[in-house]
């Protein structure tokens, strides 16, 4: 409480919450103070423990230990719903909009205006249209379905959703991951008429230019921890970089060693909706990464997709070590040599019951039996030295894959798809959900198998990732490549400009 | 519109087309016109027959209620495989109990009605607190109700008043007097399904639990209540039947469970819960009945029957039940 802010009594307090997942320490010992009509900024590295720790905060999971505090008085969540009564609110990162349903029903969610269950229509929709209107959607009709509305504009119905609880603690959880220019602002006029009200906001992000223009107070954590606490005015720029990160950022990602050979992967007007009648056009060389940026909804997930069969894309011409691929889905791309390891690991990259052997020949089945019978030993010898060149941590390789840490659990989808030898490898958010530790880890692979050879396309929402990684990165907006950009000039600021389409005039 | 893994296929117009107006049943309609029209202008004479009328729509009332039961555990992403052994059982008991004695239809029909919601409420909560599948619970009740009710008799059983029989056969010209009651609860659980705070709640529980559950809906109550309303109507499917019968027969229920689901199936619902409406079910009820009324003015033999039953199950599912 030292310094030039002035915060109102304390709302809401939590102390020493400690939370662990399978194989993650998410959150160690985390505090959390929020003051009436202040807005209190927490910042971190993506697997800091924030999005854990507010999932907490609302009920929507229980801590393994500590306290939280309400007005001084201690506080129970038994579920999300004991938050909305105490008065908390979330506006979340992943989106919770139901496609099916209208922008009315997805804005009072649990929020109904009801005589005796029956529904109050024309009260429903006054209110509904207040809340829109003063996000900017004035004009968007309440019963269109949602599933109609772009990425922001269902970001916008979720913030509209919390607006219409009246909460007294509201989160905003990377608002900005969504929003940007005209919108943000708007949000921001909100955050500061709410917070003149005497309500608290949690503004979770990593930007830190929005930060220093809404935050009153500023926490950084890191590791599922708090690292500090304190007045905005105690912190620069440099300071908030150095508490989240902890370390020297040049050394996590690595620098460049491998060198740059031929041409492996070369796509030629690949059809994906939104590009136009040029389609999407990429080269890739042997040794070089190159990164996808956009936001989420852009398209860049979709190439991938496109690219490694998952999608089927009729026109384009792909060519994989100059061979044209022939379109057959997944299995051509396969025998190709063009591997995806895909964004949901826990679904779609691996089965969790079955051991890490298992997991790591599923590909290569041929390999390892004779006359479609399985051979245990042979099937053991492939794991074994899979997983000890992918330096997997496992008690052995007929450990559980359900049982390892998200990083560990990563290197087995590698190993198991590096099984098929190939020469282009698709990266879909290779370290989300991964801890700090393990994310180093990844990286380091990812750049021994780029110095391997390997032609590497990776698409991430965490950017310095993507920047501090790649040798070029390409910048998608609605569904087009909007961008290329070479890795000296590819800084956060104009990969963000172009995904949000500032640098045309065009705000999207 | 496409975030993340929302979009694998790009759809044909044709589907798209079909599944933007299969929610909410009107292609299930359509066809329903259509066969009831190929129907009046190939035999006028019998089909349009106040008599052959009356009995298309008595044959959609027992369905039509263990349909609209199946619906609402449909939509909050269930399914109920017990419906037809519930009606089975309080058939036997409705015509066993009563007996022949009218003073005690009242108290019967209100026993028929807590047995559905005691079974309902057994599903419900197999499902919620033990979280069990609802598949495998409702197939477990589905062969120990039936069980129950041969324990309870084997044959043919009891005997129904004479103007409750009279009523169940009762038509107001072209119309069956029950097939009126029929309409009204339809009605009743349309307005429940649009206009009510619960209704809402159960879309945004089958469409995705744990989005409703961030939102304070307490979708384990919301549930429950839809087993137990599926319950209920089947129970009262089952005195309908018993009513019509004048007698309980130990398999008077048997095959409603698949027919109820084929039903909410042409109308449009998708089975993975959260989209679907009343309307749509009750088309699908009524194209069954048609199509059951086909084959017996056109003497279809049975074997003949199950392959056309078949044919448009599977296109129905072709057309409305993929996931998106």
């Amino acid at each position: 409480m030292d310094g030039t802010g002035t915060p109102g009594p304390p709302l809401f307090e939590a102390r020493g919450i400690t939370k662990s997942f399978p194989g993650v320490r998410a959150l160690d010992g985390a505090d959390l103070t929020c003051h009436e009509g202040s807005v209190q900024a927490v910042v971190g590295e993506n697997g800091a423990g924030k999005s854990t720790l507010m999932s907490i905060i609302t009920g929507v999971q229980a801590a393994d230990d500590g306290t939280l505090a309400w007005r001084g008085e201690p506080l129970r969540l038994a579920g999300p719903h004991d938050g909305l009564a105490a008065g908390i609110a979330a506006v979340y990162q992943e989106l919770t909009i139901l496609p099916h349903l209208s922008v009315t029903d997805n804005v009072l969610l649990g929020q109904e205006i009801a005589r005796r269950g029956v529904l109050d229509r024309a009260a429903q929709r006054a209110r509904v249209t207040e809340a829109l209107r003063e996000l900017g959607l004035g004009d968007l009709d309440p019963d269109t379905l949602a599933g109609r509305l772009s990425v922001a504009q269902r970001q916008l119905l979720e913030i509209a959703r919390a607006l219409v609880r009246d909460a007294r603690l509201l989160i905003l959880d990377e608002p900005s991951a969504v929003l940007a220019g005209e919108e943000l602002e708007r949000l921001f006029t909100v955050v500061r008429r709410l917070t003149g009200q005497g309500v608290s906001v949690v503004y979770i992000s990593h930007r830190l230019d929005e930060i220093e223009e809404i935050a009153d107070r500023v926490t950084v954590m890191r590791d599922g921890a708090v690292v500090s606490s304190g007045p905005i005015a105690a912190y620069d720029r440099a300071r908030i970089v150095r508490e989240m990160v902890g370390r020297d950022v040049d050394q996590t990602y690595g620098s460049p060693t491998a060198t740059i050979g031929d041409v492996v992967l070369d796509v030629r007007g690949l059809p994906l909706p939104g590009t136009g009648p040029d389609g999407v056009s990429l080269t890739v060389r042997a040794g070089e990464i190159v990164g996808i940026a956009g936001l989420i909804g852009s398209g860049r997930s979709r190439i991938l997709r496109a690219l490694s069969g998952l999608e089927p894309v009729r026109g384009g011409h792909v060519r994989v070590g100059g061979k044209a691929l022939r379109r057959g889905g997944l299995r051509s791309a396969i025998r190709a040599g063009m591997v995806l390891i895909p964004e949901e690991r826990k679904t779609d990259g691996l089965v969790l019951d079955l051991p890490i052997s298992a997991n790591v020949t599923l590909p290569v089945l041929r390999r390892v039996s004779r006359l479609g019978v399985l051979s245990r030993t042979k099937e053991r010898a492939v794991a074994d030295r899979a997983a000890q060149r992918l330096r997997v941590r496992a008690s052995g390789v007929g450990q559980r894959a359900g049982e390892l840490s998200g990083g560990n659990q990563q290197k087995v989808v590698l190993a198991k798809w590096l099984e098929t030898e190939p020469s282009v490898l698709l990266l879909d958010e290779p370290t989300r959900g991964i801890d700090v530790g393990g994310k180093a880890e990844i990286y380091a692979l990812i750049r021994e198998l780029s110095a391997a050879g390997l032609a590497t396309v990776i698409v991430s929402s965490e950017l310095p990732e993507l920047l501090g990684l790649s040798d070029r990165v390409l910048v998608c907006r609605d569904g087009a490549v909007v961008a290329e950009l070479a890795r000296a000039e590819a800084t956060e600021e104009v990969v963000m400009a172009h995904a949000f389409g500032q640098l045309d005039g065009r705000a999207s | 519109m496409t975030a993340g893994t929302a979009v694998r296929t790009a759809p044909s117009p044709l589907r798209r087309a079909l599944s933007a107006t299969g929610g909410n049943g009107a292609v299930v309609w359509a066809v329903c016109v259509l066969l009831a029209a190929a129907l009046a202008v190939a035999n006028p004479a019998v089909f349009l027959g106040q008599e052959n009328l009356a009995n298309l729509l008595s044959q959609t009332v027992v369905l039509a209620l263990v349909a609209v039961g199946q619906l609402f555990v449909v939509l909050t992403g269930g399914i109920d495989l017990s419906v037809g052994s519930v009606a089975t059982l309080t058939a036997v008991l409705t015509a066993g109990l009563i007996n022949g004695y009218p003073i005690r239809v009242l108290p019967v029909l209100i026993g028929v009605v807590v047995v559905g919601a005691v079974v309902g409420a057994f599903h419900g909560l197999l499902v919620t607190r033990a979280k069990l599948v609802p598949f495998v619970v409702t197939l477990g009740t589905f062969y120990l109700i039936q069980g129950v009710a041969y324990a309870y008799s084997s044959t043919p059983v009891g005997a129904i008043p004479n103007d409750l029989a009279a009523f169940a056969i009762l038509n107001i010209g072209p119309i069956p007097a029950i097939f009126v009651v029929v309409l009204v609860i339809a009605a009743v659980l349309t307005w429940v399904l649009t206009r009510t705070r619960f209704g809402r709640h159960v879309y945004a529980t089958g469409g995705d639990p744990a989005i409703a559950r961030s939102a304070g809906i307490d979708t384990a109550r919301i549930t429950v209540t839809c087993y137990v309303i599926c319950s209920v109507l089947a129970a009262l499917a089952g005195f309908v039947l018993a009513s019509k019968a004048t007698v309980g027969t130990p398999s008077a229920g048997s095959g409603l469970e698949l027919s109820a689901i084929t039903a909410v199936v042409l109308g449009g619902t998708s089975l993975f819960g959260g989209r679907g409406k009343l309307v749509g079910t009750a088309g699908g009820v009524l194209l069954l009945a048609l199509v059951e009324n086909a084959f017996t003015l056109m003497h279809v033999s049975s074997f003949y029957q199950d392959l056309v039953r078949g044919a448009v199950i599977v296109a129905a599912v072709a057309v409305f039940s993929r996931k998106d």
